[in-house]
């Protein structure tokens, strides 16, 4: 597996404050990896780390063995989507203008969209299953359906990694389950993925390895079976050894053990 | 191959459909334009009938000495300024409220007409001969006033790059206020005190005065360079909508784009303040009228825009000069009252979705 993104001793600090120091970690092609850690760790910005939208402070960050600080944004865009886990639209555009949006990176100064792009857009909304939502409000979507709208403008990106910021954040169960189910048809066509997630339960069997952020120590990587061990998950989140059993519940060993 | 395109078309929005429509309000608008133009020629103290002009413009019939002085001296200029300065001000509001991601925007809310105002006093209190490049001092010192205050009010009310509602308003509030009255100041160091001033009342009312040509020359040119800037702007500011640090993402030069909205809208209020003084909500009513036929697309409403300010200010200032005549209103009182309370109607709608 080609590495897509690489991170070399790579440190980034907002003014005094060291978020991340020292972050050596390689995302390859088609993998599928679960950012997982406290909040305030400083999940978000490593994943701006990777967007080339922050740089860091110290080391560096490569997009296929190039400096993403030597590419131009629109050419990291082409390869990188990044989907925040909030956007504030101040207008009503409907949810067809909101993911044409994505395809900001392919158009020229005075161009507009063509064929192909329309195309692109088109094939982002059928695989999100948002096509039928293509003539609403997107401010007026429900949780899950705003999810889902911000993957499909990732995914006119044409991108070969998607990072998804909080993707199960403010849905329900149900929807929860729908956004697995659309990672793994991602992964089935070969897009890698990052993901922050704070729903351990939801790892297994979907992601291939889970990178674990901890306040003071260095990034742990591992396989999940490896990682969500409650004495490892204790350690990095803090967590009074007297929750252990309801620490145990949040992941799935716990669960599979009682089947 | 052929089928693809085809069919892309009549999906997108902006396909036919959509397409038909847009171009079908620009027509409308056009013809509107002509048939309020044609009017306001011909109402007044002095009545000229439609079809006298419209025989006039054909070239059948000539107009009598009285009806042409009146047509080619005062009514024509006024109607031309009214239609420049209504346009101005207009895409000035539009891409203010793109910049600003807020729909609340406009060049007289958030101070930028104020600072236009306090610059054009400068430059007819203090230094009136004074000249560059066939522009007049005025001209550029209300560029200058315009684009100081509003990189100001930009400053001031950012909060984590974005602009909360409650932070727009008091900063161009204060901007604004402090500006425009400094006005009086600078008219006080003028060294004939007292000769200038009916000018600068009539700015601060929002009057559209009886422009020379030379004068509207110099409008014409800063609004056709506003407008043909504008126009790379507008799918950029479609992009700047979802945020600045998503739009950076997607590979928006945001920092170049947000100059060029600020250099530009700066050109467009100052070449409206330069004929009309303070003539406020028009920036925001017509824009935000638009967006509820045609969406929120700025490409789209961009022209439309142009052409419905242009209408709408025609319009306002032929009523604000014969609805109580002998006497006449200022056209910014005219759209004091009408802007009020649409802006108190747009707020409180905004505090109901997401804004506050």
């Amino acid at each position: 597996m080609r590495p897509l993104i690489e991170f070399v001793h790579a440190d980034f600090a907002y003014g005094e404050n060291n978020v991340i120091s020292d972050l050596d970690a390689t995302i390859c092609e088609n993998e599928c990896i679960a950012l997982i850690g406290p909040n305030g760790v400083g999940k978000t910005t490593l994943l701006r780390l990777a967007t080339g939208t922050l740089t860091p402070t110290c080391g560096g960050v490569t997009l296929k063995s190039r400096p993403l600080d030597s590419l131009r944004q629109r050419e990291i865009a082409r390869s990188v989507a990044f989907v925040p886990q909030n956007v504030e639209v101040p207008f009503p555009f409907t949810v067809r203008q909101f993911v044409e949006q994505g395809r900001t990176p392919f158009l020229k100064m005075f161009g507009g969209l063509g064929a192909a792009d329309y195309e692109a857009v088109r094939q982002a909304m059928e695989w999100t299953d948002t096509w039928s939502l293509r003539a609403r409000v997107f401010n007026q979507l429900s949780g899950g359906e705003r999810q889902r709208v911000k993957i499909a403008l990732g995914l006119a990106q044409e991108p070969q990694l998607l990072l998804l910021d909080e993707p199960m954040q403010h849905l329900d169960i149900g929807r929860q389950f729908e956004m697995i189910d659309l990672i793994d048809s991602l992964r089935s066509e070969g897009i890698a993925i990052v993901a922050s997630m704070h729903d351990l339960a939801l790892i297994e069997g979907t992601f291939s390895s889970v990178w674990l952020m901890s306040l003071d120590e260095q990034m742990q990587q591992g396989s999940p079976e490896d990682m969500l061990r409650p004495e490892v998950l204790e350690n990095a989140f803090r967590c009074s050894p007297r929750h252990r059993p309801r620490l145990l519940e949040r992941t799935r060993n716990r669960m599979e053990r009682a089947l | 191959m052929v089928w693809e395109v085809t069919e892309a078309c009549v999906e997108s929005p902006h396909g036919w459909m959509r397409e038909y429509r847009h171009r079908w309000l620009l027509a409308i608008l056009g013809v509107l334009l002509v048939l309020a133009a044609l009017v306001a020629a011909g109402v007044g103290a002095v009545h000229v009938p439609v079809w006298h002009l419209m025989g006039s413009v054909i070239g059948g019939k000539s107009l009598s000495a009285d009806q042409r002085v009146i047509l080619f001296a005062i009514r024509l200029p006024r109607i031309v300024a009214a239609l420049l300065v209504g346009s101005a001000l207009s895409v000035s509001g539009l891409l203010f409220q793109g910049l600003f991601r807020n729909p609340l925007a406009d060049p007289y809310v958030i101070g930028s007409s104020g600072g236009a105002v306090c610059g054009a006093s400068i430059g007819v209190f203090l230094l009136p001969p004074v000249s560059v490049a066939g522009f007049s001092a005025t001209a550029i010192l209300a560029f200058a006033g315009a684009l100081g205050s509003i990189t100001l009010v930009y400053w001031l009310a950012r909060v984590d790059g974005r602009t909360p509602v409650v932070a727009l308003l008091l900063a161009g509030f204060a901007v604004s206020t402090m500006l425009s009255y400094s006005s009086y100041f600078v008219e006080v160091l003028d060294r004939d005190f007292g000769t200038d001033m009916r000018v600068l009342a009539s700015w601060l009312h929002g009057t559209i005065a009886q422009p020379t040509w030379p004068q509207l020359a110099i409008v014409a040119a800063m609004l056709a360079i506003g407008l043909t800037g504008s126009v790379p702007l507008a799918r950029n500011l479609n992009t700047l909508a979802l945020g600045e640090e998503y739009a950076a993402h997607l590979g928006l030069s945001v920092q170049q784009i947000r100059i060029a909205v600020i250099v530009i809208g700066s050109i467009l209020t100052a070449a409206a303040v330069a004929l009309g003084g303070l003539i406020s909500f028009v920036g925001l009513i017509v824009p935000h009228m638009l967006r509820m036929v045609l969406g929120p697309d700025h490409m789209r409403l961009l022209p439309a825009t142009a052409l419905a300010g242009a209408l709408f200010l025609l319009i306002a200032d032929t009523v604000a000069r014969t609805a109580i005549a002998p006497a006449e209103l200022p056209v910014g009182v005219l759209t004091a009252l009408i802007g009020g309370p649409f802006f108190l109607y747009l707020l409180r709608k905004t505090k109901q979705e997401v804004m506050l």
